[in-house]
């Protein structure tokens, strides 16, 4: 009975854990959609690079990974704001064709060009503060620190964007826009700057995201797609444009996913030995934005329709 | 012969009610005219009828047929056409392929389809546009063309949502002899709304008047436009010109 | 009888086009007597194979203005009815390639019926996540072969034409150049018929459609029932060709994503665009990556040169090759004058 409490305990923490850093991934691609409609498969490689900037300038910099995550941060920043001027803005002005083309290939170049800098060699940070260091809580339950710090250091990452929307001026305007772009920019908002700053925010926050994630994740080129993928089905659940939804539908979609002792009893059930229904977890995040697309297309917590 | 019955027909979008228990009855060949101040729910009645929007209450029935759960490709079908507001054309589609559209519907045959749009446009006086692209016309012509696609699916009864926005005085003039030719030559009745009043008073045989979703006026056009609630809540609050304020 | 008429009418092309097209099929046809490297053989093989793949797809991604990412999960469902037939119960391909058809149809419609509630970017979004949920289920189907897949056995006398097996790569070229020809000549048909007006009207102004009679939900699903059968038979014919198939070849989403571009790329809803964006891609993509490919280090180049062509043309013209063509035309023409 102990050890059965302690299970669940423990898949309950990395589950949350999980759906911390997974909420900090759909933040971005909800900002960007929420201010723009406009909807970046490249989000994932965004992600990879994050990964890789922490991975790479931790050694040279001789600093702990996580001390590098500003730089993360700065650099998906950067990226957001180039892949804005250089592409998004010509692809608004064709059909929805164009953005699903234009992103799509701006993936495809992100992806190959990391293929080509850094190799196909999955890679993970050997070296940090906290990386094979861990926490024990109670019976059982053992806590990996890095993962600990990526779920703390999400919530902050998110909080101060919350905050960055709601609370400042800046927040303001961009909200503004996002309800409408028009009427913002009789009182002198520019949709440029405004949507050139969503995705500034939109980059560099799933960039830190992706600066968490690689203390306990390799990394890849080819990394980014099933992060797409979660992100699509956590902004799904929780209402394309609603921040305060995707950090729900983060937790909730890092529960699902994160479970085993669910998985496992699955795997048993009616006496049946599926010996491979963990490699389903990911199936369902697919599923689940299928199902929530169809049945409630607002999602958990959504304004827009 | 009644053609188009609305009976007690209510619309609420949430809490908001665009159209309060309305109820009209539209004959066979007539002309009818559907006017209103801004915001007073016509385009809203328009999609209730024509099955773009579920209704909340009430009944509609067109040609004998309860039609008030139909869906709008459902309703088109049996007879009732219609124009948009706002016509938004993209461009892929040849004006004579964009009325052929609408030929197809009673026409599975190319040739049969195509030799119905041709004759269509020729009917409204644009049969040289038919290679060109919608984008490439003048709004006027646009406007025929949406004319010419709902006419082209036969229809008893043709909505024609500010069929006149955007068109100059002679513009406006050619329409109305359209639309008159449309009602005589071809026996289609016609339901409009129209901002322009001086349209509505030549066309319609009979005018209703729709006010914050309300239906408060329905009968000749002169004996409505002299309804005291009628200038009081539309013509009273709204831009009138002189000449019309004397008329009233 | 009038199917037939409309898919030999293409009276409405400029004779320009019209003998461009016959010069490119003469030298389609005559390609294999020309002297040509293997190499060259399997890049048109690919080159006919994606311009079936584009166009079906042109059918609901083009006409009907659906952007659909999900189709290799059609090419996967046709690949492995073949493959399952023949390996199980040694089913020749002329009769497992119809059954295929029938499957992935019946699947599409199942799937299509939900999908089709949903538009834009959530249509798109929804063909990827429902091509990924098929892949995932065949990675650990033990039926099928799982992940490792399936190994067609090699005939003991080639060439035989039930099982599609031979020596020489050029009765496959024959084989999908007669498939090729049909295609063109059912899309030919397709964009003459009635559901082809009504997809272009749908893609159009949707409500301006409904208001014309057209069933747009009954209409999106036939056409991808269309488009499906297209990528299935391919799927079949891919089985054979390649004997060995797994999920990760078969319905990767990379097929699926390449099979938009192409069409895109080309110009989607036009008889040729499919066929144009193949013919560019194609051998782009093999050849670049046979020269810039791992051999030479410099592995993913190609890929970055690829991902910059579909931005630049996302970015410039978004309606493709036979968007720039039409452009020149129109303004060619000139404008409307009333008279």
């Amino acid at each position: 009975m102990e050890t059965l409490f302690a299970e669940l305990a423990k898949s309950l923490v990395s589950g949350l854990i999980m759906g911390m850093v997974f909420a900090l991934v759909a933040l971005g691609l909800t900002v960007i959609f929420g201010v723009m409609d406009v909807v970046n498969f490249a989000h994932g490689e965004f992600l990879m690079i994050g990964m890789y900037t922490t991975l790479l300038t931790s050694p040279i910099l001789k600093v702990d990974p996580l001390v590098t995550l500003p730089l993360a941060g700065l650099v998906g920043a950067a990226l957001g704001v180039m892949c804005y001027y250089g592409l998004v803005r010509f692809l608004l002005r064709g059909p929805m064709v164009a953005q699903l083309l234009g992103t799509f290939g701006l993936m495809l170049t992100l992806r190959n060009l990391a293929l080509l800098f850094l190799g196909s060699e999955p890679q993970i940070v050997h070296e940090g503060l906290l990386v094979g260091k861990s926490y024990v809580f109670g019976p059982g339950i053992v806590l990996e620190s890095t993962k600990l710090a990526a779920a703390l250091l999400s919530i902050v990452s998110f909080a101060v964007v919350w905050w960055l929307i709601r609370r400042t001026k800046l927040g303001m305007a961009l909200t503004a826009t996002s309800l409408d772009a028009e009427g913002a920019r009789y009182m002198g908002i520019s949709t440029e700057r405004m949507n050139a700053t969503a995705w500034a925010i939109g980059g560099a926050s799933v960039s830190i995201a992706g600066g968490l994630l690689v203390n306990f994740w390799p990394v890849d080129p080819n990394v980014g797609l099933l992060f797409t993928m979660i992100a699509f089905a956590t902004v799904a659940l929780g209402g394309f444009g609603s921040i305060r939804g995707a950090f729900y539908a983060g937790v909730i979609i890092g529960l699902i996913v994160y479970f085993p002792p669910a998985w496992d009893a699955l795997s048993n059930f009616g006496g049946l030995d599926w010996p491979s229904i963990h490699s389903f977890k990911y199936t369902f995040v697919y599923l689940i934005y299928f199902l929530i697309m169809v049945f409630r297309p607002q999602g958990l917590f959504g304004w827009k329709q | 012969m009644p053609l188009l019955e609305v009976k007690h027909v209510s619309k609420e979008f949430g809490g908001l009610v665009a159209n309060n228990d309305v109820s009209f009855v539209l004959n066979e060949r007539e002309v009818m005219g559907l006017i209103g101040p801004n915001g007073a729910g016509k385009t809203t009645l328009f999609n209730c009828i024509a099955g773009h929007f579920p209704v909340t209450r009430g009944q509609i029935v067109f040609d004998g047929q309860d039609v008030t759960a139909l869906k709008a490709f459902e309703v088109s079908r049996r007879g009732l056409a219609r124009t948009f507001q706002i016509f938004q054309a993209s461009g892929d589609l040849k004006v004579r392929e964009n009325v052929m559209v609408g030929a197809f519907m009673h026409n599975p045959s190319r040739s049969k389809a195509r030799a119905k749009a041709e004759a269509t446009l020729e009917f409204l006086g644009i049969a040289d546009a038919g290679d060109h692209l919608m984008t490439e016309l003048p709004v006027a012509q646009q406007k025929r063309v949406a004319l010419a696609t709902a006419l082209a699916t036969d229809p008893k009864l043709l909505l024609l949502d500010e069929v006149a926005a955007g068109l100059n005085r002679s513009e406006i003039e050619d329409m109305v002899a359209l639309i008159k030719q449309i009602n005589t030559d071809k026996g289609v009745a016609v339901l409009l709304t129209e901002h322009m009043l001086e349209m509505v008073m030549v066309l319609s045989h009979r005018v209703i008047v729709l006010e914050s979703g309300r239906l408060i006026a329905d009968g000749e056009p002169e004996a409505v436009v002299k309804d005291p609630e009628v200038i009081r809540a539309y013509l009273g609050d709204h831009i009138v010109s002189d000449e019309e304020a004397a008329h009233a | 009888m009038e199917a037939i008429k409309n898919a030999l009418d293409f009276s409405d092309f400029p004779r320009l086009d019209l003998s461009l097209a016959g010069a490119v099929f003469a030298f389609l046809l005559l390609f294999p007597a020309l002297p040509h490297s293997s190499f060259a053989m399997a890049t048109m093989i690919q080159f006919l194979m994606f311009s079936l793949y584009g166009m079906g797809w042109n059918t609901i991604g083009g006409y009907a203005g659906q952007v659909d990412l999900g189709k290799a999960q059609y090419n996967g469902i046709g690949a492995y009815t073949t493959a399952v037939m023949m390996v199980r119960w040694d089913v020749p391909f002329w009769v497992s390639m119809p059954v295929g058809m029938a499957l992935a149809v019946g699947w599409s419609f199942l799937i299509g019926y939900p999908l089709f509630r949903l538009k834009g970017h959530y249509f798109s979004i929804a063909t990827i996540a429902t091509s990924l949920v098929l892949k995932d289920l065949f990675e650990v189907w033990d039926f099928v072969g799982a992940a490792t897949g399936l190994q067609i056995p090699i005939r003991s006398k080639l060439p035989d034409f039930l099982y599609l097996q031979f020596r020489h790569d050029y009765y496959y070229y024959y084989i999908l150049l007669a498939l090729f020809v049909v295609g063109i000549l059912y899309l030919n048909a397709f964009r003459h018929s009635r559901l082809g007006f009504q997809l272009r009207a749908i893609k159009d102004n949707e409500d301006v459609a409904k208001s014309l009679g057209i069933d747009a939900h009954w209409c999106k699903i036939k056409a991808y029932a269309v488009a499906t059968a297209f990528v299935a038979v391919v799927g079949s014919f891919h089985a054979c060709y390649n004997f060995n198939i797994e999920p990760e070849d078969v319905m990767s989403l990379d097929l699926s994503v390449l099979i938009a571009m192409m069409a895109l790329l080309g110009g989607a809803g036009s008889l040729w665009g499919p066929i144009i964006g193949a013919a560019i891609l194609v051998p782009l993509k093999s050849y670049m990556g046979d020269w810039l490919g791992a051999a030479s280090g410099l592995e993913g180049l190609n890929l970055i040169i690829y991902g910059g062509i579909i931005m630049l043309i996302a970015a410039v013209q978004p309606r493709g090759v036979w968007g720039m063509v039409e452009a020149v035309r129109a303004r060619r023409r000139g404008g409307y004058a009333a008279s």
